[in-house]
């Protein structure tokens, strides 16, 4: 059957592919810059945002991305002087959830609403999801062409970016606040809770295939297109919500990517 | 007479409010090699630092001519990253500024000529995690090169080169010289400090300073190295011990 005859499809089908295009291209830089737990963490903090947005009908959207750029600003800061990003996204998506279990289950009472946002939908995708992912979609490979390879300095060398006079820190925001941005493209399709299916999974696989930036991005696209349309098909026909299918689609294909390329090396 | 290159004065440097090298004074000239020896944690790469401006100085001052171009220990790098040789050379061209836009064809030509310059233009597109140890410190060495700096400081760059690197580094350090350029090269290898112009002797503070032949003498070695040094037999010279620790700043 083909996808594109059902109205509701062709929109998540077009929403997909603006996906891959902000996938693979962020995607390889969320790989090589090792800022896979960031990804994941930036779509799931956006859950109190969501949730106030559902109960005062304020646009997730914007409620999300408020959430997820403070929450980038955030991680930021907690990693200036060079100090790993890491403890403090996992600080601050831990004050973010809990937040957000509280203002659910005690304060607005949320419901299905909420659930949709946390793991996707293939109904109810509209012009303005459309739209947003294709402004990210435009921003990711105007940003990647422009910063890549201040990206790949600062990644391939700190001490040496530094005495370079690279403002490293700017630099990091934009790319932080980038992957942040585009995490919350990604939730009305795949949830807040699956971003990593396109933002991580098929960088990640490409990352063991290809030896080169280029063929990075390039192989993390084409991965990400694939898995999205298969996944859509499978949630289509699976009646299941389109996240799960194409994260478990994305895990599967990482989890043979590597055990191919460790056989191919012994 | 031209003013100097580099201009050291009492300097104290450290991280946060705790000095961990003091007393530092020197100057160099354009044209000017100077070795910077000292034991691991004895200060050679706080005092690149402070050049650099990335630390202020908690006492005495600095002035550098221009900013200086910095080669990285290789320990510093990510070998699994995927660049090349060439792509790291580019790198160097972001030290005019231009950081939020793509690299131009000019910034590639000029990778090139420096990769050239470091013997390495037929490995140019070899990713650098499997180049060998020397043609690393190369590749390094034009990421350096490409940035036209007047003052270049380089973090043992000497350090696990094959001989041929060797010979091939040491050429383009008698061209940098030869072009008025200054170079402060830090190392552990007391023989080979003897083919510079200078020596400076950092052990926290600084130990001496002055031409190798007049600096390097036996109660100087032992004030920079300790018990790291080992002097052999007959006084014909000395070589260091050294343990490498990674992540550490010195």
């Amino acid at each position: 059957m083909d996808l594109a005859e059902l109205p509701f499809l062709r929109e998540a089908l077009f929403e997909l592919v603006l996906l891959a295009i902000a996938g693979g291209t962020l995607g390889a830089w969320v790989v090589l810059r090792r800022l896979a737990f960031f990804s994941h963490a930036a779509g799931s903090a956006t859950f109190p945002g969501l949730v106030i947005a559902d109960a005062s009908g304020v646009s997730p959207v914007l409620a999300g991305l408020a959430v997820a750029l403070g929450y980038a600003g955030g991680v930021e800061r907690a990693g200036r002087g060079g100090r790993d990003h890491s403890e403090g996204t996992a600080l601050l998506l831990v004050a973010a959830l809990a937040a957000g279990v509280i203002l659910a289950s005690d304060v607005f009472e949320s419901g299905a609403a909420v659930d949709r946002l946390l793991f996707g939908t293939l109904l109810g995708l509209g012009a303005a999801d459309l739209a947003v992912s294709a402004a990210v979609a435009v921003i990711a490979v105007v940003a990647a062409v422009a910063l890549g390879r201040t990206w790949s300095a600062i990644g391939f060398d700190p001490d040496g970016a530094r005495a370079l006079g690279l403002p490293a820190g700017r630099a990091d925001l934009v790319l932080l606040g980038l992957v942040a941005v585009a995490a919350v493209a990604a939730i009305p399709a795949v949830g807040a809770l699956l971003v990593t299916a396109v933002y991580v999974l098929p960088a990640a696989a490409a990352r063991l295939l290809t030896t080169s930036i280029r063929g990075l991005v390039a192989c993390a696209l084409a991965l990400a297109l694939g898995e999205g349309l298969v996944g859509l098909y499978l949630a289509y026909w699976l009646d299941l919500p389109p996240g799960p299918p194409v994260a478990a689609l994305g895990a599967s294909v990482c989890l043979a990517t590597a055990a191919l390329t460790r056989r191919a090396a012994t | 007479m031209s003013s100097p290159a580099i201009a050291v004065e009492g300097l104290a440097a450290g991280y946060g409010a705790t000095a961990v090298l003091e007393d530092v004074t020197f100057t160099a000239m354009g044209g000017q090699s100077i070795c910077v020896l000292g034991p691991n944690g004895g200060g050679k790469t706080t005092l690149f630092r402070a050049l650099l401006g990335e630390l202020e100085p908690l006492a005495g001052r600095v002035a550098v001519s221009g900013r200086p171009a910095y080669m990285a220990q290789t320990e510093r790098t990510r070998l699994d990253f995927p660049v090349t040789a060439l792509d790291v050379a580019v790198m160097g061209t972001l030290a005019d500024g231009r950081w939020w836009l793509p690299a131009r064809r000019l910034d590639r030509d000029a990778a090139l000529a420096a990769l050239e310059r470091v013997g390495l233009a037929e490995h140019a597109g070899v990713r650098f995690g499997e180049l060998s140890g020397g043609q690393r410190q190369r590749a390094l060495l034009a990421r350096a090169l490409v940035q036209d700096a007047q003052v270049l400081l380089l973090d043992e760059p000497l350090s696990g080169v094959d001989p041929a690197s060797a010979t091939l580094i040491a050429g383009v350090f008698d061209e940098l010289r030869e072009d008025g350029r200054t170079l402060l090269v830090a190392s552990h290898d007391v023989e080979s400090a003897r083919s510079f112009d200078s020596v400076l002797c950092l052990n926290r503070r600084q130990v001496g300073f002055g031409a190798p032949a007049a600096t390097l003498d036996r109660a100087t070695l032992q004030a920079t190295y300790g018990h790291e040094l080992i002097v052999l037999e007959g006084g014909a010279g000395a070589v260091t011990v050294q343990h490498h620790e990674h992540g550490h700043h010195d």
